[in-house]
């Protein structure tokens, strides 16, 4: 059985709901990067989103939009499986500062009720009425990986036939100031030309609101067709290696079918240094695609790294903004891996490949 | 289908750390809510289900020597997991992949909430920056035994996150990623979802009434539990005694609202309805249901609709283990499961405590006592959380 990626939807940095960054991005100037978000009232009733954070509005509208995309409503979507690395932490960070400050007096509920991680999950279900599975990933840098991984595995058991998947995560200035304390940010910002040159610590951080629809049947809009999903933890170079060998085995592919890698570069030379290493080890001469320069840096920031392989492949090219080293487009990309890790504990390859 | 089989679990809740003591609490119907010792709050009139130790003591049994910050969530996995994988001899008969999930949703929040002010005012107490977060607390707790996991990963569900967990572990085996998982779930008292509950009215300020109709809220409690499942294969290939299957599941969405449940219980009876279809089995055949049983007027009716509609002549005992450990809430799940596997192994069925009166819309009343030499081939286990992630597990006799 075959497993694609039917439809996507992103709200990010980049104009909402479309694929312009793919053709013109606009590149990132801040350290800390807001969301350019659509006209929310368009899709969600102006009294059911008064009571929602941003984060949640993103989360349903991306959803929405994916879904419609591919005409299903809560009636025939099977599954809603959502990452999220801090979950709603504005609200969280409201609920929490009023503990602190009341000193547990005087609280109201409505923060903390929508603090907890599987709100945009439950929310997303609860707007379009579906009862199927529904669950959320909460595990830093591999929290959407999670996701693909659980529809993947549901679908290739038989236990459901299609799925929202979504990646949603939020940087409110306390929490970036928190994790610029750790070395999370740079203190400049990067631009396009110097994005990848930097030898520091830190990225640039970015909101990341990205919902895909997955199914088991091919369909003439299908982006892409999804051929593997594996997770690993702290593995050496040589089982990354073996990893990426006996996926491609198991497709009947070799590594030369490979047309691009796609990596989570960031500037943070402790980062990038993992996926040198994996260029100069396994990958070699397969040219390297990268997003966050675009996308930004968040813990559900690999969404957008299988976004952007999917709708390369989609699109038949890979242009040339994409592209790490060599910048020279590629046209009719066949198969596209994508490779993600966090702080070189968690890894993730998805490989991903033309749907005919 | 791949035969799902539980060969080791671990343990630790207000009523014990180990499956020997909770044993011994369930069968002397001693339950572990009472005062708080340890979290740091104002609400000191509210009765928790709080694990005994202090993080000092959690680090000697947990074996943890590090002189790196940890949270209280991983501390508790920490001695979770150490029973479970020596349960079923890991180290010296390791399973060919292994996968760890766990869940959590307090993650680091104790710890954030003590020292918020030092993050955005000094520099005392940044390493915790960076343990806030769920997925953080697994991977602490996953270093520890780096090398024999394939891959590591977090649910974050609220109260149903310790059930997902197993509920991945097992398709993961059924699909062949790993031949075995650790799976359940840890968590610690935090001022924060104790104030959060208690905003929302829900907490009872005597012992919980699981399914009475006087019930005024739940207890919160803290605790962590795992399973070791693992395919029929690597049982067989690591010569390992299993002790019980996992023989269905089931999660579904109740859709209706974020913190409260639909009044016929929608979300739970799908959970229900799939956990028994996938076990194959119909509702007499299941001999105990250890219920999610909070205490809230609103879960309570809840789910006991759902049990009326999946059971309708035939319900089972029922108890709520809450009224024992507290609501353990992401580790719920873990906890409840392993508990329920404890009743199948020793041959009873653990009282629901505190309970006098029935509720009035309901057709049954939980078992007030414990049940001795109760037979159990079939055990049903619920877990709800907040925005009706509803699951259900059913564990069976060998």
């Amino acid at each position: 059985m075959n497993i694609y990626i039917q439809a996507a939807s992103q709200i990010s940095t980049q104009e909402p709901l479309n694929e312009k960054w793919f053709d013109t991005p606009s590149y990132p100037d801040k350290i800390l990067n807001e969301s350019i978000d659509p006209d929310f009232k368009a899709y969600i009733p102006v009294m059911i989103a008064r009571r929602m954070g941003n984060l949640l509005k993103r989360g349903i509208v991306t959803s929405v939009d994916a879904l419609n995309k591919c005409s299903l409503n809560g009636d025939n979507l099977q599954a809603v499986i959502t990452g999220t690395g801090l979950g709603c932490i504005e609200n969280t960070e409201h609920f929490l500062n009023a503990v602190l400050d009341n000193e547990e007096s005087c609280l109201q509920p409505t923060f903390f009720i929508q603090s907890t991680h599987n709100t945009i999950s439950s929310q997303i279900a609860l707007f379009i009425k579906c009862h199927g599975y529904n669950t959320t990933y909460s595990h830093r840098g591999t929290s959407f990986d999670s996701c693909l991984l659980d529809a993947f595995v549901q679908m290739k058991l038989g236990l459901i036939s299609n799925a929202l998947v979504g990646g949603h995560d939020e940087m409110t200035p306390s929490y970036f100031t928190l994790l610029q304390k750790v070395g999370y940010w740079k203190n400049t910002p990067l631009t396009d030309e110097n994005f990848h040159a930097a030898d520091t610590r830190g990225s640039i951080s970015g909101n990341a609101s990205l919902s895909m629809v997955m199914a088991n049947m091919k369909v003439p809009y299908s982006l892409c067709q999804m051929r593997t999903v594996e997770m690993l933890y702290a593995p050496t170079m040589q089982e990354i290696k073996a990893k990426i060998d006996c996926m491609l085995e198991a497709n009947g592919m070799k590594l030369a079918d490979v047309d691009a890698v796609v990596m989570g570069l960031s500037g943070d030379k402790d980062n990038d240094n993992v996926y040198k290493n994996i260029m100069s080890e396994v990958t070699r001469d397969i040219p390297v695609m990268c997003y966050k320069h675009i996308f930004g840096e968040s813990f559900c920031a690999s969404a957008y790294g299988v976004y952007t392989a999917a709708t390369a492949i989609a699109k038949k090219r890979v242009p040339s903004h994409l592209l790490y080293s060599s910048r020279k487009e590629i046209l009719n990309p066949r198969n596209i891996l994508v490779f993600n890790h966090f702080h070189n504990i968690d890894h993730s390859l998805i490989l991903l490949s033309c749907p005919d | 289908m791949t035969k799902i089989l539980v060969t080791g679990m671990g343990i630790i809740s207000a009523i014990g750390v180990g499956k020997t003591p909770t044993v011994q609490s369930l069968l002397n119907g001693k339950s572990g809510i009472g005062r708080i010792k340890h979290l740091k709050t104002k609400h000191l009139e509210l009765p928790v289900g709080e694990v005994s130790c202090d993080d000092e003591e959690l680090k000697i049994i947990a074996g943890y020597k590090s002189s790196l910050p940890i949270t209280r969530t991983s501390l508790l996995g920490r001695v979770a997991i150490k029973e479970a994988l020596e349960d079923a001899d890991i180290d010296n008969r390791r399973p060919r992949k292994m996968a760890f999930i766990s869940g959590t949703t307090v993650g680091g929040m104790e710890k954030s909430e003590q020292y918020y002010h030092d993050f955005l005012n000094n520099d005392l107490h940044n390493d915790y920056i960076s343990l806030h977060d769920c997925g953080a607390c697994t991977d602490v707790i996953a270093k520890q035994y780096e090398g024999k996991f394939d891959m590591v990963t977090t649910i974050s569900t609220a109260c149903s996150s310790a059930a997902n967990a197993i509920i991945l572990g097992a398709n993961l085996i059924k699909a062949g990623y790993v031949d075995a998982a650790i799976v359940g779930g840890t968590e610690c008292l935090s001022k924060f979802h104790l104030n959060g509950f208690n905003t929302l009215m829900i907490l009872d300020t005597d012992k919980c009434k699981p399914f009475d109709k006087n019930r005024k809220g739940l207890n919160l409690g803290e605790g962590a539990a795992y399973l070791v499942i693992e395919s029929e294969e690597s049982m067989l290939q690591r010569k390992i005694k299993p002790l019980c299957e996992l023989s269905g599941y089931g999660n579904a969405c109740d859709a209706f609202h974020q913190t409260a449940s639909s009044s016929d219980g929608e979300g739970a009876y799908r959970a229900i309805m799939q956990a028994l279809e996938m076990s194959g089995l119909s509702a007499k055949d299941i001999d105990y249901i250890n219920a999610h049983g909070t205490g809230t007027g609103n879960n309570d009716e809840s789910e006991g609709a759902a049990i009326m509609r999946a059971f309708g002549n035939n319900i089972p005992p029922v108890s709520s283990t809450k009224s024992f450990t507290g609501h353990t809430t992401s580790a719920a799940g873990g906890v409840e499961s392993v508990i329920s596997v404890l009743a199948i192994l020793n041959d009873f069925i653990p009282a629901n405590l505190n309970f006098s009166e029935k509720i009035e819309t309901l057709s049954f009343s939980p078992v007030k006592e414990c049940v001795h030499e109760a037979k159990l081939s079939h055990v049903m286990t619920n877990s709800f959380g907040f925005g009706g992630n509803d699951s259900s597990c059913v564990f069976s006799k060998l």
